[in-house]
């Protein structure tokens, strides 16, 4: 079934890179599978993590002539050929860092759905309207733990502000926009710029802190993500894992 | 910790059935775990959560007494039993010709 939208590379480069970015955040979120701090989060964790599983195909299959290339395109191309921000690529080991992930990116996410829901590409704000109704709940689920844990005070809370300090850098470079972005939305395939939705997003970040008594300052993005073309020092280890099931058989069909 | 119990209702005729239980901090987290737990795959179009505090229990000691009633059965039962009886009686050798 021919899926494939005729963008130019520099479309392509914007679409692939939030694809990316949705593979892997589901794909390290899975890690909890079985081990989420109770029974309830770690089923609804692990359902979110499928969800953006779900939107990163819904976005792969707009870049291949044949679903059945989705698998190819997202597990076996060279790590250079990915466009994967350095915060989805990390293991955050720790639930709390899991967390501050969680809503650092989702965060980024919807904000992210809504500009590429504005597309002029029909197919693509199609994608965009379907993963927003998802979305919003996802945002919710994050910030319903988030402002529960900062409001708790003690522990729970100076762990997940910690976190979420650490993250932050990283956090802000997912804005790192890749070349030919501003193309892209000459184009039409993307209604706003990676810069005006950071503004944005920093905005409401600062904002959630600072309700719930968290002071931060606006942190330098970590450097050597520019044009999204680097990966960093964790992608090797989280590529072996993605590809354990189609080394066996790259040829297989499911 | 509350614990809520879990009651989803699927189609037009059909009443709320409890599908199970769950633990969240409070009432709005409790439906967004909800919903991932026992609705993410679309089982209900409505959902009930009840907090198990607010839940009214009858001990088993107020049930007891009317475990062995089955006069006021209504399914029919209780004259189901009686017949057979009556025909396994009539059934046996010796027995009589009604």
């Amino acid at each position: 079934m021919p899926t494939r939208l005729d963008l130019s590379p520099a479309g392509r480069e914007v679409v692939l890179a939030f694809a990316d970015d949705e593979h892997l955040i589901g794909a390290r979120h899975t890690a909890w599978i079985g081990r989420g701090p109770f029974l309830e989060e770690d089923l609804a964790f692990c359902s979110i993590a499928q969800d953006e599983i779900g939107h990163a195909i819904a976005l792969y299959e707009l870049l291949v002539d044949d679903v059945d290339d989705v698998d190819h395109l997202a597990l076996l191309r060279d790590p250079a050929d990915y466009r994967s921000c350095w915060l989805v690529e990390l293991p955050c080991a720790g639930w709390a860092d899991a967390l501050a992930r969680h809503q650092l990116y989702d965060s980024a996410e919807a904000l992210r759905w809504e500009a590429l829901a504005n597309s002029a590409i029909p197919e693509l704000s199609a994608v965009a309207a379907r993963a927003r109704r998802e979305e919003a709940f996802h945002l919710a689920h994050a910030r319903g733990l988030v402002t529960r844990l900062l409001d708790s005070g003690g522990e729970g809370r100076n762990t997940l502000v910690d976190a979420i300090e650490r993250l932050l850098p990283t956090a802000v470079a997912l804005w790192e926009p890749v070349a030919g972005e501003r193309a892209a939305i000459n184009e039409g395939v993307v209604a706003t710029s990676s810069a005006d939705l950071g503004e944005r997003w920093w905005t409401e970040i600062a904002a959630l802190l600072a309700t719930h008594g968290v002071a931060v300052d606006r942190p330098s993005p970590v450097a050597g993500q520019r044009g999204r073309t680097a990966r960093s020092e964790h992608f090797a280890g989280l590529q072996a894992e993605i590809r354990l099931v189609i080394d066996l058989d790259p040829d297989a069909r499911w | 910790m509350n614990i809520y119990e879990v009651f989803l209702h699927t189609d037009g005729k059909d009443e709320f059935r409890h599908v199970g239980a769950l633990e969240a901090p409070d009432d709005e987290l409790a439906l967004l775990l909800a919903r991932e737990c026992y609705v993410r795959r679309g089982e209900g179009d409505e959902l009930w959560l009840v907090d198990r505090r607010h839940v009214v229990v009858g001990s088993r000691q107020l049930l007891a007494p009317n475990q062995d009633k089955p006069h006021r059965r209504s399914d029919g039962a209780a004259i189901a039993e009686h017949r057979r009886r009556v025909r396994a009686a009539s059934d046996a050798p010796g027995g009589g010709t009604g």
